[in-house]
């Protein structure tokens, strides 16, 4: 049994303080993936208090087969998702075809133009990205978010949004194009 | 050039995800071609930027403002739902049981099981008024004397006044030595024999 799936059948048994290293353990991971869904600190803070609640009810679903990060931030995809609709926001299913006014987002050869990683130090690049996240459809960002700021595998990923691997290796790769080419722009 | 690989392999190059083969490879491919190399030194720049995004502040007290608001847990809910039900569902079938044995009405056997019920508890009921008559005196009694016995060293206390408390305590104490150290000499004499 692993750490997480001890802390949680000892949550099941009653014990709050277990479920409270749970929270202490996910709260940072899981604002700055919600914090780059939404694009708002305090839209993610919470959130973040109103998933631990809801991961909290359905603990009883929890399997530990499963790993316990993969279950939480399955959850979490799915709530993101629910209340977009409910917003009526507009989502981006990752079977349509990306329509980017900016040129093919899937370059097979290196671009040999102009560096653009060159242009800035480290800091601003990651200043650009950061503004540039929030550009591109949330589909793609959100596979780019799990991959690079929530740092799982990419077979992780395909567990938690239910792809094959190929195809979150291919979404999480065009986003990275994206985002390049959003930096370019700016 | 012709074998140029794509920029996809290039970054999951960087993150360690190609095969040995393939790596290989694309190793073998950079040394010979300075686009390629160029490319690559670029989508490293981005990648370590991809990276290395900075975590956003959490306040300190999060966790605590989400254990605040959790609901009571389910399983602690139905803790004491669960042997109510089993004990309600162990009756029932009992019952049924006798019904389907015996034949008797099922009506007749409630009001046979319910009467035994009264009876014994009838019997019963006498002997907890009674041993609730006795605790009550006993209390009644006790507290009687502690209130005695406070009162009465009150008033000791104060007729013999601040000096005759000191006298006594000196005689106490003097008292006290004496025992220990009678104590002390018994032991050793014990130990000489």
């Amino acid at each position: 049994m692993t750490e997480d799936s001890t802390l949680v059948a000892q949550a099941l048994k009653g014990d709050r303080k277990a479920f409270e290293m749970i929270v202490r353990k996910y709260e940072q991971p899981l604002t700055n993936y919600l914090g780059r869904m939404t694009g708002e600190r305090e839209a993610a803070l919470d959130f973040s208090q109103e998933l631990f609640i809801k991961v909290y009810c359905s603990l009883g679903s929890y399997r530990p087969a499963y790993k316990f990060s993969t279950w939480l931030f399955k959850i979490a995809s799915n709530h993101l998702i629910d209340h977009w609709r409910k917003k009526k926001l507009p989502t981006l299913s990752l079977d349509q075809p990306v329509d980017d006014n900016e040129g093919s987002l899937t370059p097979q050869v290196p671009d040999p133009g102009p560096s653009v990683a060159r242009k800035f130090e480290l800091a601003e690049i990651r200043q650009k990205i950061e503004r540039a996240l929030e550009s591109i459809p949330a589909a793609f960002r959100e596979l780019f978010v799990l991959r690079h700021v929530s740092e799982f595998s990419y077979e992780e990923i395909a567990d938690i949004k239910s792809l094959p691997v190929g195809t979150v290796k291919n979404r999480v790769f065009q986003a990275k194009e994206m985002l390049r080419k959003r930096m370019e722009g700016s | 050039m012709r074998d140029c690989r794509s920029a996809e392999t290039l970054y999951l190059y960087l993150e360690g995800e190609l095969g040995p083969a393939e790596r290989r490879g694309l190793e073998a491919h950079l040394e010979g071609c300075p686009a390629c190399r160029e490319a690559l030194a670029e989508r490293r720049l981005l990648h370590e930027a991809f990276t290395s995004l900075p975590p956003l502040e959490v306040p300190p007290d999060f966790a605590l403002s989400v254990m605040d608001r959790l609901p009571e847990p389910a399983e602690a809910r139905s803790r004491w739902l669960a042997p109510l039900v089993a004990a309600t569902t162990s009756l029932i079938v009992g019952l049924l049981g006798f019904y389907v044995l015996t034949g008797e009405s099922l009506s007749d056997v409630l009001v046979a099981v319910s009467r035994s019920f009264s009876s014994s508890f009838g019997r019963l009921l006498p002997l907890f008024a009674k041993l609730l008559k006795v605790s009550g005196l006993l209390l009644d009694v006790a507290s009687g004397f502690v209130t005695m016995l406070g009162k009465g060293l009150v008033t000791l206390l104060s007729a013999l006044g601040p000096e005759g408390i000191g006298l006594i305590l000196g005689l106490g104490l003097l008292l006290s030595l004496l025992f220990f150290f009678g104590a002390k000499r018994l032991l050793s004499l014990g130990e000489k024999t």
